[in-house]
């Protein structure tokens, strides 16, 4: 049987050629977004770094004056600093029971004094009005608070900023990706696109089917040369082939034209040369049959050498040949052919094939049995022959359609026959695109062939 | 002036079982055992029929065909082949042959065809509507036919075989010549189809009272012999 082809091939292409694109876009981006969230943490580190060197120095400009003059010195600069109002900045000292020394805000709330000295450690972040403060609490002997602290808004600006550029780079870099790759795999589905056109043109049947212009120096290239390879072996071996087909028919046929000749110069023993004239000509029918048989199958699925036809013209005709041997050895042939049933087919072959289905169903049939004979339009085309005889010893199927299938009881109730007939029908009707089937009946055998109608 | 008959076959013992069969009709006969030859002397002498082989040395008779017509000959060409399976017909029917006849053939088969194609080169085409033969006389315009003037009804298939028998009435005609001519089917269906409708015209004309197909034994059938009226030969 033939394979099916996918109804349409635009969206499978476009499917591989998204996912290419896609795939590039989103590693390109990936990797960027890698490399600058290391780069932002690098920042905000040493942003935060910074703020910690201020904080660190006020607090040891604070104990340097704690070392001269204690509290009162203390006081004296945070309210120096405070008066100051710089916005990045907050000091506070409070006395023993929390009320404010110096500073211009209250002790805030959640933050534990850590430690006595004026070191930098330990530090601690608090968020307030809305921004993050890194500020250092203490508690100094006699149970003085002191909280030193210095705003992160404006590192937390510049990371936020450093965010917006970065997620901006990101869709830039996708939508670059997006478009390189597009554009990629666009070309390389391309070249693709030209190998698989070639390869329909070549199963469509015309062999000699090849690629213009010169090959590019690279893989595709050499893809092309290789297809072509197998493309000139297979024409090579195709004609070969049928080279070899004609030279057996002449080596064959001519010696036995000799002994025809010669059989016509025997005189008085006519029934002997009748007879052997018979088998000649028996013999010369089995092997046109395989020949046909195999020329058939080699252009299998190609439309060359298939023109339009009125099948139901032909089925009749045909019918109407084998209709009064029917009767004569009394079956019962009846017909219903719907008229103007175009398909592209074939004359001989389609002729033969009926011939040969008519001549076996009569051959095995008795008298009283029924011949019927149907084509019906359709999506496909169905034409069924269908007999009330013997229909197929048990346990036989489809295996009647191949090459020398013989039922046993044929030779013990003497009916000739080579078993080349229905492997014949079957490969013209694989030669069509037809489909051959046995649909099952209550007696007798039914051979249903489904034709594609004519296309366009 | 005798018919003269271009045999083209490269077999020796063919071509002289050709040149028998030929020389049998009365026709005076010419060899050719190459394809060079054999259009060289289609063109330069006057024969009525050339036998052709497809297999020659020097390349496919039928693709030679173009070239006897172009030189100016007005020959039938019967080809002789070992290419002999049904498409293989048709295709050289196709390219132009007026018959085409496989290898192995009969003798009686190449006789009937030889005899077939020197009638239809002097046959003229007649406007005549009738075709007569004794008793039974042959309609072509209405399509019917009649026997001591009464009508006999045949179908469309037999009307055409009776008007292909009456067009080579007295010769013997076979049945591979009635499936080519009268059903244009160029294979061996291998079982007696023809028989059955010749017997069914046949006995369609008896009934009427015209025995004028007989049985040539082992060769196909005559239709209207010579000596139709004597019954004695019956077949």
């Amino acid at each position: 049987m033939r394979a099916e082809r996918p109804a349409d091939e635009r969206p499978l292409k476009a499917r591989a050629t998204l996912r290419l694109a896609a795939l590039m876009a989103v590693s390109v981006a990936l990797l960027s977004l890698l490399a600058m969230g290391l780069q932002y943490r690098l920042v905000a580190t040493r942003l935060a770094e910074a703020q910690r060197i201020l904080l660190e120095s006020d607090l040891r400009g604070l104990g340097a004056l704690y070392e001269q003059r204690r509290i009162i010195a203390l006081r004296q600069a945070i309210e120096d600093r405070t008066a100051g109002h710089s916005p990045d900045e907050i000091f506070l000292l409070t006395d023993r029971e929390g009320g404010i020394l110096a500073g211009a805000m209250a002790w805030p709330e959640g933050v534990e004094p850590r430690g006595a000295g004026f070191g930098a450690l330990p530090a601690q972040e608090i968020v307030r009005d809305g921004t993050r403060w890194l500020v250092a609490a203490r508690e100094l002997p006699g149970g003085f608070g002191l909280l030193a602290g210095r705003s992160l808004a404006s590192a937390d600006a510049t990371l936020a900023a450093l965010r917006r550029g970065m997620l901006g780079l990101l869709a830039a870099l996708m939508i670059a990706g997006a478009g390189v790759g597009w554009l990629a795999a666009r070309q390389v589905m391309g070249r693709i696109g030209r190998l698989n056109a070639l390869a329909d043109r070549v199963a469509a049947g015309d062999l000699e089917a090849r690629l213009p212009g010169p090959r590019s120096p690279d893989e595709f290239g050499l893809l092309e040369a290789h297809m072509h390879q197998m493309l000139d072996r297979i024409g090579n071996l195709n004609r070969a082939t049928h080279r070899l087909s004609d030279t057996i028919a002449h080596e064959m046929r001519t010696p036995l034209n000799r002994m025809m000749a010669k059989l016509g110069r025997i005189e008085g023993q006519e029934e002997t040369t009748a007879a052997l004239r018979d088998e000649m000509r028996q013999a010369i029918r089995v092997f046109d049959a395989l020949l046909d048989i195999s020329r058939a199958e080699a252009d299998q699925g190609s439309g060359g050498g298939l023109v339009p036809l009125d099948l139901s013209d032909l089925a009749c005709g045909i019918w109407e040949l084998y209709e009064p041997m029917a009767e004569d050895g009394g079956l019962l042939p009846s017909a219903g052919i719907a008229p103007g049933v175009m398909v592209l087919g074939d004359r001989t072959l389609i002729a033969q094939m009926l011939a040969n289905i008519l001549d076996n169903a009569i051959k095995y049939c008795a008298p009283g049995d029924s011949l019927t004979l149907s084509l019906t339009p359709g999506a496909k085309h169905l034409l069924t022959i269908s007999d009330t005889g013997p229909g197929l010893p048990p346990g036989m199927g489809e295996e009647v359609f191949e090459r020398f299938t013989r039922a046993g009881r044929d030779r013990a109730r003497g009916i000739k026959g080579h078993g080349l007939g229905l492997a014949l029908v079957r490969a013209i009707a694989l030669r069509h695109g037809a489909r051959l089937s046995l649909p099952s009946v209550e007696k007798g055998l039914a051979i249903a062939i489904e034709w594609p109608p004519l296309p366009g | 002036m005798t018919d003269r008959i271009l045999i083209i076959e490269d077999d020796p013992e063919i071509a002289a079982a050709v040149r028998a069969e030929a020389e049998a009709l009365g026709c005076e006969t010419a060899w050719a055992d190459t394809l060079e030859r054999g259009v060289g002397e289609a063109t330069a002498g006057d024969y009525r029929v050339i036998v052709l082989d497809r297999m020659l040395p020097d390349g496919d008779g039928a693709g030679a065909m173009a070239r006897i017509r172009a030189g100016g000959s007005r020959a039938m060409i019967l080809i002789l082949s070992a290419l002999g399976r049904a498409s293989e017909r048709v295709e050289g029917l196709e390219q132009g042959a007026d018959d085409y006849l496989p290898k192995p053939f009969e003798p009686e088969e190449l006789r009937a065809r030889l005899r077939a194609l020197l009638r239809r080169g002097t046959i003229q085409v007649l406007d005549n509507d009738l075709m007569a033969f004794g008793d039974v006389e042959i309609r072509l315009k209405a399509r019917t036919v009649h026997v001591r003037r009464r009508h006999v009804p045949v179908s469309p298939r037999e009307f055409e075989l009776i008007t292909w028998f009456a067009r080579n009435a007295g010769q013997v005609v076979t049945r591979m010549q009635l499936l080519e001519n009268v059903w244009n089917l160029h294979f061996d269906p291998g079982t007696n189809v023809v028989d059955v409708h010749v017997g069914r015209l046949r006995r369609k004309l008896e009934e009427a009272g015209a025995a004028v197909i007989r049985t040539a034994r082992g060769e196909g059938y005559i239709f209207a012999p010579l000596n139709a009226d004597d019954p004695a030969h019956e077949g």
